[in-house]
């Protein structure tokens, strides 16, 4: 027998009171599909459980002031089946569905991808290609909104992600490709995530990398490669040569160096195809 | 702690040790075995149960967050001693072949079922992603779900 103790807040008033008492053998969980299959690896034998499922208040996904706002319990099954979110941040949506197995994805959420914050978590590029903020709140009950980039690996015992924001611009489209050993229900070995604004020419731009080092970080140097530049066949050329050329430098003499340059050219082919079908010839209406 | 939950139409109160996961508690506590522990990891799916209408794999779940929940094994698939549509079309359709992977084939194709009684390829495709058979192959599973998604649309006559 261990002496392991679990509760289950069932308001954020409850919530706040386990924060209050967190410690190094607290964990909080809300789909928990990562941290079971953790325990079974490293058993516990004391601590503290949170299981914050109960908290049916953070339960949704509703549009305010042009904003998506994603309740931490919300599932990537929700995400997913989410036509705003289809619609207005497709790169989410299509993490979102292509996250684990539909067993995984009715149970997983966005919140518990991003504070576990595995190297290859899918929705985490897809969250910083569209400049989404992570409302956390702590044990004294202050609550702080923070860019996602500044959330990933630094969440203390006694905070909490509560809420996802996702801004809702109209003109701006995204994509979200990824490669794994299983076409499906695979843990990336790369992901990437493309935001652009473009009219005649790409006026914003943003690229999140995941599984290329420790966390999912922009790439910035790449960026600058389609900014202020019109759509075009050379254009996804040099991206593609950019992409390459920045896997070689962020993971210099790595074994998977020579999978992971090619790998992220394809990637970059069904991204930009994906914002921009008509490159590629297609008829877009 | 105490757990209460339904499985198959029943009430159960168990106490439970709450680091055991919800597929130790279906095998070891209420000895429903139909259910099995494949990979213990979510990739084979052979732990797949219903919870509140969903699959699930019940080893990626500790028992506990199944509190006050509705869940369906394999085992409450059939009535009054028949067997279910889905169940009759896998034995027709020769899609068991050593039998460990078909109660989460059957649980994921019944979620399926229970939440959209006309799908597509693609939309059984996705559902049955998740689980994985060495032996039979996909093509004899797909061909029993859609044989029973007919006769299911038969006895609806």
């Amino acid at each position: 027998m261990n002496n392991i103790i679990v509760k289950t807040p069932s308001n954020i008033r409850e919530l706040v009171d386990c924060l209050k008492c967190a410690d190094e053998d607290t964990h909080l969980i809300s789909g928990g599909t990562d941290f079971v299959i953790e325990m079974r690896n490293n058993p516990l034998f004391n601590g503290l459980i949170v299981d914050i499922k109960g908290v049916k208040e953070l339960n949704y996904i509703k549009v305010e002031d042009d904003l998506i706002k994603i309740g931490a319990n919300a599932t990537f099954t929700e995400i997913s089946e989410n036509c705003t979110v289809k619609k207005y941040a497709r790169a989410l949506s299509e993490a979102a569905s292509n996250i684990g197995s539909t067993q995984i994805r009715n149970v997983a959420t966005l919140a518990g991808n991003l504070a576990n914050c595995a190297p290859a978590a899918d929705s985490i590029p897809a969250l910083i290609a569209l400049g989404a903020e992570v409302k956390i709140i702590n044990g004294e009950g202050k609550i702080v909104t923070v860019e996602v980039e500044k959330t990933l690996k630094v969440l203390k015992k006694d905070e909490a992600i509560i809420e996802v924001i996702v801004p809702l611009r109209k003109t701006y489209i995204s994509a979200f490709s990824k490669v794994g050993s299983r076409s499906r229900v695979t843990i990336a070995k790369l992901n990437i995530a493309v935001c652009v604004n473009c009219n005649e020419k790409i006026q914003d731009v943003v690229i999140a990398v995941g599984s290329l080092g420790p966390i999912a970080h922009r790439l910035e140097r790449c960026e600058q490669v389609l900014l202020h530049e019109e759509p075009s066949r050379e254009l996804l050329r040099k991206f593609k040569e950019s992409l390459a050329s920045e896997v070689v430098l962020e993971i210099p003499g790595r074994a998977s160096l020579p999978y992971k340059r090619e790998a992220i050219v394809g990637l970059c082919e069904d991204a930009f195809y994906m914002l921009f079908p008509k490159i590629r010839g297609d008829k877009v209406e | 702690m105490l757990l209460k939950l339904k499985v198959n139409g029943e009430h159960y109160s168990i106490d439970v040790d709450p680091s055991k996961r919800l597929l130790d508690v279906i095998r070891e506590d209420l000895k429903l075995t139909g259910t099995k522990e494949g990979c213990s990891e979510g990739e084979c799916g052979a732990c797949t149960v219903i919870m509140n209408g969903k699959a699930i794999n019940s080893c990626m779940l500790l028992a506990v967050q199944a509190r006050e929940s509705e869940i369906i094994t394999v085992e409450g698939l059939e009535k009054d001693g028949e067997l279910s549509e889905l169940q009759k079309a896998f034995i027709e359709k020769g899609a068991v072949q050593c039998g460990f992977c078909t109660p989460g084939m059957l649980m994921s194709s019944k979620a399926l079922l229970m939440k959209n009684p006309d799908p597509s390829d693609d939309e059984i495709k996705i559902a049955m992603e998740g689980n994985l058979c060495r032996c039979t192959g996909y093509v004899k599973i797909e061909e029993a779900v859609k044989e029973a998604i007919k006769n299911n649309k038969i006895k609806e006559r």
